[in-house]
């Protein structure tokens, strides 16, 4: 089956980048341009990505903190990359001892390291299911 | 070859001297303990006093007599005995129990006080409570208390006080009668009405004293502690100001970014191949534009970066102890792409040794001095980062040298000032947004670290960043075994 994966950003130009890379590697994508409307997808179980890419600062400063740990309490199989133009700037804005596990990626969208990192997190998915 | 050494001392975070319990304001308890210590200081000093003067009169008993000072009294040697246990008992209390419900520093304080007054009240009855000024020693205890305790609890003192002197002015001329210290002091030769009626006007004299110093002495020390709560709440709101204005800075450096990133996004996918073959001059202006917006942004990261660094009240800034060695190979990992596209080989030699610091600002700070190391070195060289420990003293320093152009000695005393601009730098790197020593500078200074600059223009720069006090890593903790590492990432 083919791996799904959902992306959340509010910047068109990202949402159509990130797209065009994950479709011509063969994944399903489902571009959301909130927050919201990703957390309303999830209801459907056809829907529910293995992974979710999620911008942090969309509508509000911590949108995306705030979606992560929603999606991850409900859905933890769901495996999550922050994609942010700030990197690791919004380090501070987690909590400590979380260093290890949550994937943050510095934009713009390079295509081959953003490749490296989804197959390398849906590995390890894998492995752990 | 120039060499200019930086320092920047910063002044310390003094604490909050109040802590609001309920609705009254105390002393936090790291104030009372240092007083305490002091405390307990001072009355050393007392008993050495009084060990000197009873050695005096032992040694010097008939000259003594002779000026009218009687001796042979064992109270002072009791008085230095029950000084000298008490002391130890407070020092044992502070320093090896446990700080419990019976065991805290105003508890210590007010046992210290009461003991401090059965002393002087034991003083004063030797000494002469009418005869002699030695009352007002108690006044020492009312004006302490006042600083150290809440208004009641010095209310408190002040009336022990007022029964503690009046018992002794009562005992001394209605119970016993005791022939006072010196009797020079007492010279008038009353009757005995007279003199009980002066005892009891001096009683009541003295007590409306140590009431009236009471209320003075407390009134002023309300003054202080409402300014000091004034000062506290401006302090909760500049931390909170600095963390609305952090999350500002947050956004404006995302609003900022964002646009450059769709573009730098775009244009890797043009560079990948995602939108069709380009022709090799479409190429070559695309990889000039991304440089071009990458420095950018990198400068849009330093600024907020550099605004993250001078709000140190940010609760982010904790001291830690760090492997240097870990720190400096994740450094190094993460520029090696850019030495290699510089064609500078980086030369890691380091002995390991563990310092506290605050880890992302040390990170920052090597990162940039690294970096820096790179840009103005000269293609094809290499550069040299290696350790020194002084064992003995439990320094170390780190040293990162390069083979570049080197700083101008007139430029030197300058470079980490926010604004300093330096042509001949510019001109070899035109990307640079010139404060990356500033983000150093105040990282060394938030992280109490030296930095010592020696350059010969032509021929390259040596950092040394200065570590005051260092640990040696648990595994290579013995003097034997010290493993150099020599990683060479080129």
């Amino acid at each position: 089956m083919v791996p799904r994966i959902a992306h959340v950003d509010d910047d068109s130009d990202i949402r159509e980048s990130v797209q065009r890379i994950l479709s011509k590697h063969g994944y399903a994508v489902d571009s959301y341009l909130s927050m919201q409307e990703f957390i309303d997808s999830l209801e459907d179980e056809t829907k529910r990505p293995d992974l979710a890419i999620l911008d942090v600062m969309v509508e509000s400063m911590d949108a995306g903190l705030i979606t992560y740990a929603k999606v991850h309490k409900q859905y933890p199989q769901i495996q999550t990359i922050f994609l942010t133009s700030l990197g690791d700037m919004i380090r501070p804005y987690f909590e400590d001892g979380s260093h290890e596990w949550v994937c943050i990626m510095e934009k713009p969208v390079e295509p081959i390291s953003l490749m490296a990192t989804i197959n390398e997190r849906l590995k390890k998915a894998g492995e752990a299911a | 070859m120039a060499i200019i050494e930086f320092s920047w001392n910063k002044p310390s975070n003094q604490g909050i001297l109040l802590e609001i319990k309920g609705d009254k304001l105390k002393l936090s308890d790291d104030v009372l303990i240092s007083n305490i210590r002091w405390f307990i200081t001072f009355r050393w000093i007392l008993i050495a006093s009084l060990v000197f003067f009873e050695i005096l009169m032992l040694s010097a008993s008939d000259a003594l007599t002779q000026v009218g000072i009687n001796e042979q009294q064992k109270w002072p040697v009791a008085i230095i005995i029950v000084l000298i246990v008490a002391n130890i008992a407070y020092i044992f209390a502070l320093d090896h129990c446990k700080p419990s419900r019976y065991n805290s520093p105003s508890i210590n304080l007010w046992i210290q006080i009461i003991v401090d007054l059965i002393c002087l009240s034991v003083v004063v009855h030797y000494f002469g409570s009418t005869s002699t000024p030695i009352s007002f020693f108690y006044v020492l205890h009312i004006a302490l208390a006042c600083i150290f305790f809440s208004t009641r609890e010095s209310l408190y003192v002040t009336i022990l006080v007022c029964f503690m002197d009046s018992i002794v002015i009562f005992a001394d001329n209605f119970l016993i009668s005791q022939a006072p210290l010196s009797t020079l002091l007492n010279t008038q030769f009353l009757s005995e009405s007279a003199r009980k009626d002066g005892a009891i006007i001096w009683m009541l004299f003295l007590d409306i004293l140590f009431l009236v110093v009471w209320y003075v002495v407390s009134r002023l020390s309300l003054i202080v502690r409402a300014h000091e709560h004034h000062l506290l709440d401006a302090y909760r709101q500049i931390n909170q100001a600095q963390v609305e204005k952090d999350q500002y800075a947050l956004l404006i450096t995302h609003q900022l970014k964002s646009p450059l990133d769709a573009i730098r996004s775009k244009i890797n996918l043009i560079k990948e191949g995602y939108l069709g073959d380009t022709t090799q001059e479409v190429s070559t202006a695309l990889a000039q534009m991304d440089y071009r917006a990458k420095n950018m942004s990198a400068l849009i990261l330093d600024l907020l970066r550099l605004e993250r660094l001078k709000d140190t009240c940010l609760n982010t800034a904790v001291f830690e102890p760090v492997e240097i060695q870990a720190v400096l190979q994740k450094c190094i990992e993460k520029l090696t792409p850019v030495a290699n596209s510089k064609k500078v080989a980086l030369n890691l030699s380091i002995e390991n040794f563990i310092c506290k610091v605050i880890p992302d600002q040390l990170e920052i700070l090597l990162e940039n001095i690294i970096t820096n190391a790179i840009i103005y070195s000269h293609e094809n060289t290499s550069i040299e980062i290696s350790s020194l420990i002084d064992r003995k003293n439990l320094h170390a320093s780190i040293t990162i040298t390069d083979h570049g152009i080197g700083i101008e000695e007139k430029d030197l005393p300058n470079i980490f000032n926010e604004y300093f601009y330096s042509p001949r730098a510019a001109l070899h790197n035109k990307a640079t947004s010139g404060i990356g020593l500033s983000i150093v500078k105040i990282a060394a200074e938030n992280n109490r670290l030296k930095i010592r600059i020696a350059s010969e223009p032509g021929v390259g720069t040596t950092f040394t960043i200065i570590f005051g006090t260092i640990k040696r890593p648990i595994a290579t903790g013995s003097a034997k075994s010290i493993p150099l590492t020599d990683a060479n990432f080129s």
